[in-house]
């Protein structure tokens, strides 16, 4: 089965990508988070979780919550305002927003690292 | 201008496998990709198979994949294609028969299965017919002229994963009833589309809306409907 992929599409997809993946990340938050019972284990899991590659993940997990969610008012105008016309431009507004807050939210997490 | 056509053949007597053929022909300007197809098989290989009927967007017999998307082949011209090679496919997620032709019953089953016909158990009056303003006519208007060629359906990824799946047509023909102020169906249809295999299979992925010939939108349709269960139910 093959199709051109258009914006629909792509969209579809990638919410079902990050939904998944915010999934598999709650699991493993909620079971981090419950495991820390002493400030011997929280300090041994804060230096562990303080490695750039957690850094790097932070900014995936920034990305996939704010395109999860915009994404989903996308869907809601949709379904709800009858604006399936406009689909395709909605999701380019809502890409344009969703940059901006990347930005805006990846600046703090960077600086916190001490990269900025 | 010169335009390769890589065109699907599949026949499932020869037991051999699907493949592509290719077929070179000078095209003229306004040519479609339809008259192609009728070309290749008057003078380059009769034993093609596709379906035709009307050449003129109407009956909705040649939908088919061109260049990766569902089009009708009659309304397409090969110029507007922008492509040195057109690639032509039977339309994806039914059941090729042979070469473009699939297996369209199932398509039509679920057409069925939305009673796709005005239900209202008052008599029409005797002197004059069922009326309807044409502002009511309006919200109707574009789902009434899908002519049933399956490109919107055979586009939707949520029925390839699920052939139970009503699929964008047969929703749209349920929109069409459900909608008309004449009908008074709705309670029969409701059981039909509401349900996992009906319009909640609906993702938005918008293929459909990209597919039809006729520029339906059925993907807003669909919402309606939903939106009509929702209020009806609460």
């Amino acid at each position: 089965m093959h199709y051109k992929w258009k914006t629909g599409m792509w969209a579809f997809v990638m919410h079902r990508v990050t939904g998944l993946a915010l999934t598999v990340y709650l699991i493993m938050h909620i079971n981090v988070v419950s495991s820390l019972h002493d400030p011997g284990s929280f300090n041994k899991t804060m230096a562990f979780l303080g490695q750039p590659l957690f850094r790097v993940l932070e900014l995936g997990l920034l990305a996939a919550v704010i395109y999860h969610g915009l994404n989903g008012v996308r869907v809601f105008l949709i379904d709800f305002c009858n604006r399936t016309k406009n689909h395709a431009a909605i999701f380019w507004i809502l890409a344009a927003t969703g940059s901006v807050i990347f930005i805006v939210g990846a600046y703090p997490l960077l600086h916190h690292a001490g990269i900025f | 201008m010169n335009t390769v056509f890589k065109i699907y053949r599949f026949d499932p007597e020869s037991g051999r496998n699907p493949r592509y053929q290719y077929f070179e022909i000078d095209v003229t300007k306004g040519q479609t990709v339809l008259d192609a197809l009728i070309e290749i098989k008057a003078h380059k290989d009769g034993s093609l198979v596709f379906r035709r009927s009307c050449r003129s967007g109407i009956c909705g017999s040649c939908a088919m994949q061109i260049n990766g998307l569902n089009k009708l082949a009659c309304e397409t011209q090969v110029e507007d294609l922008k492509s040195k090679t057109v690639t032509i496919d039977p339309l994806p997620g039914f059941k090729p028969i042979k070469d473009l032709a699939v297996d369209m019953e199932p398509f039509y089953d679920k057409l069925r299965a939305v009673l796709p016909y005005l239900i209202n158990p008052d008599s029409p009056p005797t002197d004059k017919e069922r009326i309807q303003s044409p502002e009511e006519f309006k919200m109707i208007e574009l789902a009434t002229s899908c002519i049933l060629c399956g490109g919107c359906t055979s586009s939707c990824p949520s029925f390839w994963a699920d052939k139970a799946y009503l699929g964008p047509a047969a929703l749209v023909k349920a929109y069409r009833y459900v909608f008309d102020t004449r009908d008074r169906g709705y309670s029969d249809r409701s059981g039909v589309v509401n349900n996992k295999h009906g319009l909640w299979r609906c993702h938005t992925i918008m293929n459909c809306n990209d597919a039809c010939p006729k520029h339906i939108f059925p993907t807003e349709g669909i919402s309606l409907l939903k939106r009509k269960v929702v209020e009806e139910k609460y």
